[in-house]
């Protein structure tokens, strides 16, 4: 379950080697795990832990800072939800000092407080108002400057709403599904097929194949006694006899 | 061994006798002489005549130190030198206190320059001196920025003679000291960080020692201190080789000439907790476990020995569980070492690190309750008992949920977390922006209280309560759901008062408050992070469209435990029996019945009732 997000089969051994050793405190490496964030977000690719270490030098070394990294960072981190990613990557943003070189005014501390928001409701599940929300026009800024060249943004969003279905309904309205999903009609039809969930066509509702979360069942858990928790006894009674 | 050295630094008499002192004092009044030399000189300059103003103080400043000190000293010495671990530890962890307590318990201990002449000038033991001196002023006093910067540079000396003498140092010292040598280093660090980032506080002087404080207490430093000790004794594989069960000499092979010795193999792994702890304080919580990779959770291992760091390991690795909202995992990291601390409590109530253990053990409580709120489960009633006892009030607010339980949280949290530092420091090295941000410091102040700067808690307090928050409906829609085999959507939203819609949403929060990433027992070797997918909950349920269908999981009562506790407890007063002496009369003594069995046959006729007892004592003692 974590071995994917620990180390993603995507993630090269120049990368690991980054993650996994001292060299990750370096500097001079920033610039290669920018590229494989890049790489993450033209390729539908993520990989926390890398990412984490681009902030992690960022911590240690203010003068790398730059925003349009962490922004990317955090937007690859929300659709990680309910994984604490997004969290874990927020933890490392030390307050800033006043004067942060830059030649263009900063624009995490506008965007900050709309991704936290927009986490929120991912977590909280609130789907269809995180779609509301997200294509309102005060967030035209961060469509037309980020989450557009974030490739499959949308998709990613919409795994998540999976997920979170997938684990509660075992059948679901289409309309329901689709205001989750922010997909109607053909779209909508053909993103189920894709899932290879099934429509019942007369009444509309999707089905969703069983797995082990929406599975239910009432069960009486017996206890089962380990021998270790006998050895004292057993140690006791051997030791007299 | 312990009694003869407690007596041997009370025996205050004696020390005028002792060898070492005579030397020192030698030492010493060489130094008196070349000053005469200069006294005789027709012209006194004036630096001349500084110097001697400044020895004359130190003379007398010498002679103030007490002669039980000045023995103490000379004798701790000798023991570091003599690499006599057990008198060294008497002296570490008792003479020293006790000194403390009784001279130096509101001042600094003598300078390490002072006491020189005491141990023949010896750098080494005036480093270590120095680690106690300073630490000394840190727990006791106020420490001032010099204070700060000599602490630094003294550890740094220390690090440097560890890491690049030519081969590992021959010096030993005791575990409990090499654990607190990096405990108080990383300490110092954090505190340091802490008083840097005030930057309204600060005096012109110290704005100066901090504009040129180049790599002082910077994280870089003191991770590379860590990482270089970890490197360096090859700790990692020798855990590594430990675990696959490798012979003895394999071992000694892998971990090289540093790694054999006690002092680095232990240092190595002290800094991989060290590493763990200051991780968690710069609010890297996954790095924080993956530097753990290699070390075992478990009570088995040597490196449990040092109860400090024991307690301190599992603290920051059940902090770090919970940021990363794997609550079980938490969960049972803090059952595992408050059932450890209860069991030690009976050894260590006269430790000097009682205090602080008892205050971490108090915190994980608090953790453990917020845990517990967030994710019931019945892993450890009695410390479950405990935690409700001391936060009964807040785990009552959390686990109802609704309004109340965020301030219950915060005041825990608050109560509980880890100190959280920033790893830069305000921009002190440009007296321009320095300035600007001292005023707008002074202006905020007023208004609001709590600075951004200031306080990094509040960032992390602030993504556990959104997270908390998400969760706070979940004890009501549980205790709902728990009454229905299967319950409309629409009729549980008007229980609520609530948008049918919105409620379904909140019941698909409520699924993913009851699953949780969890450590599987019995994954030993694999690194603290990993984990599976596993329920928290009893009560499951599913919606099929718009009806929910609800299934409890119930847990069969459990008899084993009381079984084998009363079992154990049987064996116990049998055995206790057993080596009693025969039953007698009250009226006779005990020495008398321990020393001649036969009273008791005198007894037992003089009351007839009990001589059935006696022959089955008798005959159980046959057996």
């Amino acid at each position: 379950m974590t071995s994917e997000w620990l180390a993603p089969s995507t993630r090269s051994e120049l990368i690991e080697n980054l993650v996994s050793g001292v060299d990750r405190y370096n500097p001079s490496n920033v610039g290669i795990l920018e590229d494989y964030l890049y790489h993450q977000i033209r390729s539908e690719e993520y990989d926390c832990l890398a990412n984490l270490a681009i902030l992690k030098l960022y911590q240690f070394n203010p003068d790398l800072y730059n925003p349009d990294v962490v922004i990317n960072i955090l937007i690859k981190a929300l659709t990680a939800s309910p994984l604490p990613d997004f969290n874990l990557c927020i933890s490392l943003l030390d307050e800033r000092s006043l004067n942060s070189q830059l030649d263009e005014p900063d624009p995490l501390p506008t965007i900050l407080p709309t991704l936290k928001g927009l986490h929120n409701l991912l977590f909280r599940c609130r789907f269809p108002a995180f779609w509301e929300i997200y294509q309102s026009t005060e967030l035209e800024l961060l469509r037309d400057n980020y989450t557009v060249e974030v490739t499959g943004f949308e998709d990613a969003v919409r795994a998540v709403a999976i997920r979170a279905v997938r684990a509660t309904f075992t059948r679901i309205s289409s309309e329901r599904l689709g205001s989750y999903l922010n997909l109607s009609g053909s779209d909508l039809t053909a993103y189920i097929q894709k899932l290879g969930w099934s429509v019942d066509s007369s009444t509309s509702v999707v089905t969703i194949p069983p797995n082990p979360d929406n599975q239910i069942e009432a069960t009486v858990v017996q206890e089962s006694v380990k021998l270790p928790q006998l050895t004292k006894i057993i140690a006791h009674s051997v030791a007299k006899a | 061994m312990a009694q003869q050295r407690l007596a041997l630094w009370n025996a205050e008499e004696d020390l005028e006798e002792d060898v070492d002192m005579t030397i020192a004092l030698d030492g010493y009044s060489q130094n008196v002489q070349y000053e005469d030399s200069h006294i005789h000189q027709p012209q006194i300059d004036e630096s001349t005549l500084l110097a001697m103003q400044q020895h004359m103080a130190q003379q007398a400043a010498f002679q103030q130190i007490p002669d039980v000190v000045k023995s103490f000293i000379v004798h701790f010495h000798q023991a570091v030198l003599d690499n006599n671990l057990a008198e060294i530890t008497v002296a570490y962890e008792s003479g020293w206190n006790k000194y403390t307590e009784k001279f130096y318990s509101k001042t600094e201990w003598p300078e390490a320059e002072l006491i020189a002449p005491l141990v023949n000038d010896d750098p080494i033991f005036l480093i270590l001196y120095r680690e106690l001196y300073y630490r000394h002023v840190y727990s006791r006093l106020q420490p001032n920025i010099d204070d700060r910067f000599h602490s630094y540079e003294n550890s740094c000396e220390l690090f440097n003679y560890l890491l690049n003498s030519d081969g590992p140092v021959e010096l030993e010292l005791p575990e409990q000291w090499l654990w607190d040598i990096i405990d108080e280093f990383i300490y110092q660090y954090q505190v340091f960080c802490t008083w840097r980032s005030k930057v309204t506080s600060k005096t012109p002087d110290e704005l100066m020692m901090l504009a040129d404080g180049g790599p002082v207490w910077s994280s870089y430093s003191v991770l590379n201190v860590l990482y270089s000790l970890m490197q360096k004794s090859r700790v990692n594989e020798y855990i590594a080789a430990q675990r696959e069960g490798k012979s003895a000499e394999e071992i000694a092979e892998i971990v090289g000439e540093y790694g054999q010795r006690p002092l680095y193999r232990m240092l190595g792994y002290f800094s991989i907790i060290g590493l763990l702890r200051v991780h968690v304080h710069l609010g890297d919580f996954t790095l924080g476990l993956k530097v753990m990779e290699n070390v075992e959770l478990n009570q088995k291992t040597p490196f449990t020995r040092v109860t400090a760091c024991h307690v301190a390991t599992y603290y920051y690795v059940g902090f770090c569980y919970i940021m990363l909202r794997r609550y079980p995992d938490a969960i049972r990291t803090f059952v595992t070492v408050l059932n450890f601390i209860m069991r030690m409590r009976q050894y260590h109530t006269r430790s000097y690190q009682y205090d602080q253990i008892n205050k971490t053990a108090d915190r994980m409580y608090a953790l453990f309750a917020m845990c517990h709120a967030l994710s019931p489960s019945r892993l450890d009633d009695n410390i479950a008992n405990i935690a409700k006892e001391r936060y009964g009030e807040q785990y009552a607010k959390m686990a109802r949920g609704g309004p109340d339980a965020l301030a219950a949280f915060e005041e825990l949290f608050i109560y509980a977390c880890p100190k959280f530092i920033i790893a830069n420091p305000p921009p002190y090295d440009d007296p321009a922006a320095i300035n600007a941000l001292i005023s707008t410091s002074a202006d905020a102040e007023s208004p609001t209280q709590s600075l951004p700067q200031t306080d990094s808690s509040h960032r992390h307090l602030d993504l556990f309560l959104a997270d908390v928050a998400a969760q706070l409906p979940v004890p009501t829609l549980r205790s709902f759901l728990k009454l229905y085999t299967s319950l409309g959507a629409k009729k549980l939203a008007n229980f609520l008062d609530a948008d049918e819609e919105e409620l379904v949403q909140e019941m698909m929060v409520l699924k993913q408050a009851s699953r949780s990433i969890s450590r599987v027992t019995g994954s030993e070797g694999s690194s603290l992070l990993d984990g599976q997918m596993i329920t928290t909950s009893d009560l499951n349920f599913v919606i099929d469209e718009n009806m929910v269908h609800i299934a409890e999981s119930t847990i069969g009562r459990r008899y084993a435990g009381w079984f084998i506790k009363n079992t154990e407890r049987t064996q116990k007063i049998l055995d206790d029996l057993k080596n009693m002496p025969l039953p007698v009369a009250s009226k006779t003594t005990g020495p008398a019945s321990g020393s001649n069995p036969q009273p008791a046959d005198g007894a037992g006729q003089n009351r007839p009732a009990r001589s059935g007892q006696k022959v089955a004592w008798g005959g159980v003692k046959a057996a």
